[in-house]
């Protein structure tokens, strides 16, 4: 397959070359073999299960040999920005939802649609599932799974005090008055109802989703206003006061990771992440840990919620061998094996045939991640518009000004407008 | 070098004295070589297309565009962030660092006094240093000063209720402080150093005319010590304008809570990695390098006043 000899090729070569020797098994590094980089991000696990496919299909492809990377996510988006920037971009990437546009648009990924169906099988995926990788009407992005934001119940907590898992029903003033309870029982050292989750972006999307509206618009703009920030503030302000969630400076422990969760760190029974993190907040925490919607802003109030693609894989524009990286994402995501080895650790898969053939073989986390996307029913709406250039900026400054409101530098009003304000000059400026 | 770089035409005189260098130098030369590359190909290049890149709007998908100075008008008029990394960043070096310098010539006295076992000490007292602001420092750092950490665990014992020092906006700069303190070893040897070079008699002299230990102290080791102070002093200043790791891994590269920790290399960091505006974090840095530079001129222009050499 490699026809041309580029001085990449070249120095890729000298590098298998000097691997190879430092292993002591001589591969043959300029014949026929075609390499692939793979690069994605996540946790140990996941990088496990990664290498274990591909160990899968080397096996099954003789002459293929894929070479995988992997970081956490925070150090993700700056090494693959630096090695595009360097025409040194892996052959295929992990992406997300936010960044999928920038790339596509930027001509830094290549449409697939020409691989399909021959080469790469999305058979068994439905509209909804492509559409989310689709950029322009073009297919940029396969989905490795669906998921949800979801809140992450310590079960062992409620438990102790006595409280059920709330049904899906539960909103806002419940979940304040479980909060409450918990706090007041006492059963624990320094251990609160929920964490806050004022600074939480997908939270207050959710918030905004069920009061009618959205992030962001179509064209890239605000898509609430100073309103719903100040209710939501009040809304946690209130939190904080009747001491249902944990106080700021606990709360401004979470580091937006797993690890770094209230729930697992010990100091709350509720904390909130991504349907498909359960697999590893289970594996972080000795009490069993069950998965609950975001609480309604009012009774039969839904649509907060959306399935959205977790992550996808993009083939790099810059690639040399478009094609063999396409057969290898048709294999991740269609082949009964590499399905059991992945689970659902990166969410449910899209396809019908390995959903299927995987449903007997999960385990109880691997079950309840499944049904917690099937079983959103109202709470879940449609695929909200693509995040626009800056979205990232405004999600840390979220955090930020919750922070300022919470540590009671801002009034949820002031709190609101600065937020309103700062939002703005991040979109204008791009 | 220069000669070497030097082109056009040449007088025989002076390709003579070129051939007569470089038969003296060549070797010299050679073995810089290594050095030289890395200068010009690791640092001095890539510090060029920064400057060039501090007047484009760059996102390192696309190719850089030409703005002018919007880059560096901004930061002066129009960045509320920038403000708020200064003023940390200052807060920071004009804590740190004459805390550090006085506990670094606080440690060099006591270890100055002949007493036995001071490689021992010295090297104990330099461990600090050597571990550095790493990753695995910060990461303990974060356990120490969390809620329920163990600074937090010692005060409890007197029946005192910490706060979480690290996830407090009110502290959080202090533990980065304290951190940065913490590392006082290498101007600490240099102070041992320079401690050695003051001559003994000045202080029999001294003795004999009945001055006492804190007046010796003021009137003979400070001044005398002054030459090294103002090293150490330019040095952990430089220093300090460039910390980075501590406060990125104790907030998680945010700076917070609330902009807190956010130091000016975390903001530019941020800026260029995190939001991917090249261009703005290339002016950012040449910013700092200017302020950087000031500082170190006011040092050295003041230093006349306060700098006692020998001769």
């Amino acid at each position: 397959m490699v026809s041309r000899v580029s001085r990449r090729t070249i120095l890729a070569g000298g590098a298998a070359a000097l691997s190879a020797t430092a292993i002591g098994a001589p591969r043959l590094a300029f014949g026929q073999e075609t390499r692939l980089r793979l690069m994605w991000w996540g946790s140990q696990p996941r990088a496990e299960r990664t290498f274990e496919v591909t160990k899968l299909y080397m096996e099954q492809n003789p002459g293929v040999q894929i070479d995988g990377e992997t970081v956490g996510w925070d150090d993700y988006w700056p090494r693959l920005a630096t090695q595009v920037a360097g025409r040194n971009a892996p052959d295929i990437i992990q992406m997300d939802y936010r960044y999928i546009f920038e790339y596509a648009r930027r001509d830094a990924l290549a449409p697939l649609d020409e691989f399909v169906p021959d080469v790469l099988n999305l058979s068994g995926f439905d509209q909804a599932a492509l559409d989310g990788g689709s950029v322009d009407g073009a297919l940029y992005g396969i989905s490795l799974g669906a998921n949800s934001s979801a809140m992450m119940i310590n079960k062992a907590a409620f438990d102790e005090v006595g409280i059920d898992i709330p049904d899906n029903s539960l909103t806002f003033d419940e979940l304040q008055r479980i909060g409450m309870e918990i706090t007041n029982a006492g059963k624990r050292r320094n251990f609160y109802g929920i964490a806050d989750g004022s600074g939480l972006e997908p939270f207050f999307e959710n918030y905004v989703r069920q009061r009618g509206k959205a992030l962001y618009t179509e064209d890239g703009q605000l898509a609430f206003d100073a309103e719903d920030v100040r209710e939501w503030f009040e809304l946690w302000a209130a939190m904080r006061e009747a001491k249902a969630c944990v106080p700021p400076d606990v709360q401004a422990l979470d580091k937006n990771q797993i690890e770094t969760g209230m729930v697992s760190l010990g100091h709350a029974a509720v904390s909130y992440g991504h349907s498909n993190q359960l697999v590893g907040y289970q594996a972080l925490n000795k009490d069993p840990i069950v998965m609950h919607a975001y609480p309604r802003i009012a009774a039969g109030v839904g649509g907060g919620h959306y399935r959205k693609p977790s992550m996808f894989f993009s083939i790099s524009s810059q690639s040399q061998n478009p094609e063999a990286a396409a057969a290898y994402i048709s294999f991740f995501v269609n082949d009964p094996k590499a399905a059991e080895i992945l689970d659902v650790e990166r969410g449910v898969p899209e396809s019908s045939a390995v959903r299927e053939s995987l449903a007997p073989k999960l385990d109880d986390t691997g079950r309840a991640a499944v049904e917690y996307i099937g079983g959103l029913g109202d709470l879940a709406g449609p695929l909200p518009p693509p995040p626009p250039l800056g979205a990232g900026e405004i999600d840390r400054m979220l955090l930020r000004v919750s922070q300022e409101v919470a540590f009671g530098q801002h009034t949820p009003q002031s709190g609101a407008e600065a937020f309103i304000a700062e939002a703005e000059s991040i979109l204008a400026r791009g | 070098m220069t000669t070497i770089a030097t082109s056009g035409p040449i007088s025989a005189q002076s390709r003579g004295w070129l051939a007569r260098a470089w038969t003296r130098n060549g070797a010299g030369y050679m073995f810089l070589l290594p050095w030289f590359i890395g200068f010009f190909g690791l640092t001095a290049g890539p510090a060029l297309v920064s400057l060039y890149l501090s007047f484009t709007s760059f996102d390192l998908l696309t190719a850089p565009r030409w703005i002018g100075l919007d880059n560096y008008i901004r930061i002066a008029t129009a960045d509320p962030k920038f403000m708020a990394s200064m003023r940390v960043t200052f807060f920071f070096v004009l804590v740190s660092v004459p805390l550090k310098l006085i506990f670094a010539l606080a440690v060099a006295m006591a270890l100055n006094r002949g007493i036995r076992g001071l490689p021992w000490y010295r090297a104990i007292f330099y461990l600090p240093s050597l571990l550095g602001a790493s990753v695995a420092i910060s990461v303990l750092w974060r356990q120490l000063f969390a809620g329920d950490g163990l600074v937090n665990s010692f005060l409890a014992n007197f029946g005192i209720e910490g706060p979480s020092w690290i996830s407090n906006p009110n502290y959080s700069i202090y533990t980065l402080i304290v951190l940065a303190v913490w590392q006082f070893g290498s101007p600490m040897i240099i102070f041992l150093a320079g401690l050695r070079q003051i001559p003994q008699d000045m202080y029999e002299a001294a003795e004999l005319d009945g001055a006492s230990k804190w007046r010796q102290f003021w009137k003979i080791t400070l001044p005398l010590l002054t030459p090294v102070v103002f090293f150490n002093a330019v040095v952990q200043t430089i220093e300090a304008f460039k910390a980075f790791t501590p406060a990125f891994i104790i907030s998680g590269g945010t700076g917070g809570p609330i902009n807190s920790t956010l130091f000016y290399t975390l903001y530019l960091y941020q800026e260029a990695f995190g939001f991917f505006r090249m261009g703005y974090a290339s002016a950012l840095a040449w910013v700092l390098l200017v302020i950087i530079a000031l500082f170190t001129a006011f040092s050295f222009l003041t230093a006349r006043y306060w700098v006692h050499y020998d001769d």
